[in-house]
């Protein structure tokens, strides 16, 4: 297919409303629900205590054979697993949105300022807070962070909005602007880092690259009421979206708001993605494969494809949790002479940027005409 | 010696005819530009926790006189940070200069284009991972990192012609190496951590001549070559068409620039890290001074305006929060982000209006 073609085409996507392709959508969800089902069962069973399948279900319905089984699997692994599932869907929901407003295959939560402006706000928290507390421990536990999180990041997208604002915003400019801003969130976030104490530097790391290691209830009942609020904000916008991807020249014909538009969809990205980090980090590519692995799956209609992708973006994420927690990483050690803790295993994060290198690569090389 | 090299151009074919005033004053910018640099380095040395008075100084510097403290402060710490400061800033100013020219996007800069964050992954995993590399080929390696990304980068690019969509191309692929190295990071120990978090700002704090040397011979032979091709620049500034058609090997000459731009940049980045912002703004900033595009000009007075950027900039940095020392790199950042971003919005606008 020429350039040529592939610009019209996405240029001009007429909404897809055959009943195959609606049918289609419907088996995908529910193939997604069942995936998610299944990987939870299989995120709950893994680890230094294995359990069979069965096993993890009848410690989920209270019938466990032990007690331990019940502490186990009720106690760590279900809010982690859970925390997995909420922030993939967020992420996923986030990165489709980010994709249809920007019209920009490339954008995803992390390029727009957001991630990073989270995490600045996480870092100083810890290390400032860290350093007028007597003990000075800072839990992860807790509202603060995530609070600070949010504030950090809706913040960062609000800048971003602001500057990129001259007559009307423009997608361009938006990604451009946010790469800057998240330029200097993350040189800040540097720097706050070499004011940190020795027991902070590897965790604070760990936010910078995202990981649901050790995450408990607390954290869960953190993100489920922002993933509440703003998944159904997301789903809700999607006709409207739909109408942006036709350009800004036809929305308007079409008599809608585009400016307006606008920013309640990057308001819902950006609540989104800093839910998610508030959460479990900056956890990176998910939020870029996600929705165009969805894309592919649907089509452009932005109302399956909303909904799809924060399936498909769970599933990834959870998936990859479960890469992290049972991939070892002891053989870098006797390969390359290093002291890595490897009981703490790879982060979440660093799963998903390896997953997500060589599919970045591939779409940067497909798309040189296009992007 | 610059000049030697234009007029000797200028007289063989020229896309621009200077005249004798615009010479002189594009020398006096020069002249000037070096003098603030002097007064710059004066006080580089001055300032510090152990205040020297600037008449010390100079005896120190010129002469073996001087008391045997300020001394050893001035001649093992302040000065090779400076002269170490100076060259990075000049190189990374030649090569932005450079890439803007021969990409035709004004938005270039080694930075914003990968190549520094390409260098830095490899120093990241050499660091942490405790590579035994000979101490002298850091910079070989850097370089290898960053002709990786900046090769990927043309590959990508190659059908495009439009600077935002390589910019963010660029940025992309700077995200992809970012994570790279926050992968690498998180295997680290706290002490190796914040040792490279520093050095990944961008820093030149206590840097001294053993770290000079490593950079120098790079920047010794990069940057005369920089120098060498405001020509080809100028040519490249009128579109491939025209270029080509005026007997100049395109692609040739186009990667040959490159090369130097990124050894330039791969230099500094081995010795420093990735300080931000200084390529994009310097020639910027230098255009406007002498109100001319002109490569020939540009590149030697921008090289002067870099160094004077971040020589100023790391005396800031140093006495900001004086004891505590910032890295020089925040600083660039968070100057240079907002001059990005103006430049952006004048891009955009001129692109809007046609």
């Amino acid at each position: 297919m020429t350039s040529l073609d592939q610009r019209s085409g996405t240029a001009l996507q007429i909404p897809d409303t055959r009943p195959f392709a609606a049918r289609r959508f419907t088996l995908f969800l529910a193939l997604c629900l069942v995936l998610i089902a299944a990987l939870l069962v299989l995120h709950i069973a893994v680890g230094t205590l294995n359990f069979t399948p069965l096993q993890v279900v009848r410690a989920l319905v209270n019938r466990a054979e032990e007690q331990l089984h019940r502490q186990v699997v009720w106690g760590l692994r279900l809010p982690r697993a859970l925390v997995a599932l909420g922030a993939g869907a967020m992420l996923g929901t986030a990165g489709a949105i980010l994709q249809t407003v920007t019209r920009n295959p490339l954008a995803a939560p992390g390029l727009i300022g957001v991630s990073q402006g989270g995490v600045l706000a996480i870092v100083a928290y810890i290390v400032l807070a860290s350093r007028s507390v007597q003990f000075g421990f800072i839990s992860d536990a807790g509202l603060v962070l995530p609070l600070a999180a949010l504030i950090g990041g809706i913040t960062a997208a609000l800048l971003t909005y602001a500057l990129s604002y001259a007559q009307g915003s423009d997608p361009v400019r938006l990604v451009l602007v946010g790469v800057l801003v998240g330029a200097v969130c993350s040189a800040l976030a540097s720097v706050l880092l070499l004011a940190a104490r020795d027991n902070e530097v590897q965790r604070i790391v760990r936010w910078t690259v995202g990981s649901t290691a050790g995450r408990v209830w607390i954290h869960w009942h953190t993100l489920w009421p922002v993933a509440l609020i703003a998944i159904p904000l997301g789903f809700l916008s999607a006709g409207l979206a739909n109408v942006l991807q036709l350009g800004d020249g036809v929305a308007r014909g079409l008599g809608v708001r585009v400016e307006g538009v606008r920013v309640i969809l990057l308001f819902v990205a950006a609540l989104l993605t800093a839910g998610a980090v508030a959460v479990v980090g900056a956890v990176g590519f998910v939020g870029l494969i996600g929705p165009h692995a969805a894309r592919r799956l649907t089509g452009g209609d932005v109302r399956r494809l909303f909904s799809l992708s924060a399936a498909l973006t769970a599933n990834l994420l959870i998936a990859a949790d479960i890469v992290a927690r049972t991939v070892s990483i002891g053989w870098l050690n006797t390969v390359f002479g290093l002291d890595v803790p490897t009981g703490a295993g790879l982060p979440v994060g660093a799963v998903t940027a390896l997953l997500g290198a060589p599919f970045f690569l591939y779409l940067l090389l497909r798309r040189r005409s296009d992007v | 010696m610059a000049q030697a090299v234009t007029t000797v151009v200028s007289s063989e074919l020229a896309p621009r005819t200077t005249n004798p005033a615009r010479a002189v004053r594009v020398g006096l910018v020069g002249v000037t530009l070096i003098v603030a640099l002097a007064a710059v380095g004066v006080l580089a040395l001055m300032l510090g926790v152990t205040e020297i008075p600037p008449r010390e100084v100079l005896t120190i510097v010129f002469t073996e006189g001087g008391a045997r403290v300020p001394r050893i402060v001035i001649w093992e710490v302040r000065l090779p940070r400076f002269l170490l400061g100076a060259l990075a800033g000049a190189s990374l100013a030649a090569a932005g200069t450079m890439l803007q020219d021969a990409l035709k996007n004004e938005l270039a800069s080694p930075g914003l284009l990968g190549v520094a964050t390409g260098a830095s992954l490899v120093v990241a995993v050499i660091v942490i991972f405790n590579i035994a590399v000979p101490f002298g080929t850091r910079p070989l390696f850097a370089l290898a990192g960053g002709l990786t990304a900046g090769i990927t980068i043309l590959f990508v690019t190659r059908l495009t012609k439009d600077p935002v969509r390589m910019i963010l191309i660029g940025a992309a692929l700077s995200a992809f190496f970012s994570a790279m190295i926050t992968i690498v990071v998180v295997l680290g120990e706290p002490e190796e951590i914040r040792a490279l978090y520093s050095y990944l700002v961008g820093s030149v704090i206590g840097r001294d001549w053993d770290d000079l040397l490593l950079a120098l011979p790079w920047i010794a032979v990069g940057l005369p070559i920089a120098l060498l091709f405001g020509r080809p620049l100028n040519l490249l500034q009128l579109g491939d068409d025209m270029a080509e058609g005026l007997g100049l090997p395109v692609f040739r000459t186009r990667a040959v620039i490159f090369a130097v731009a990124i050894v330039l940049q791969a230099a500094v980045v081995a010795v420093c890290g990735p300080i931000g912002f200084v390529a994009l703004v310097a020639p910027h900033m230098t255009r406007g001074l002498l109100q001319t595009t002109d490569a020939r000009q540009v590149l030697p007075i921008s090289a002067l305006v870099g160094a004077l950027l971040l020589t100023i900039s790391d005396v800031v940095a140093r006495e900001l929060f004086s004891p505590a020392e910032l890295p020089v790199g925040l600083l660039t950042t968070v100057i240079g982000a907002p001059f990005a971003l103006v430049l952006l919005r004048r891009l955009i606008t001129r692109k809007a209006h046609g």
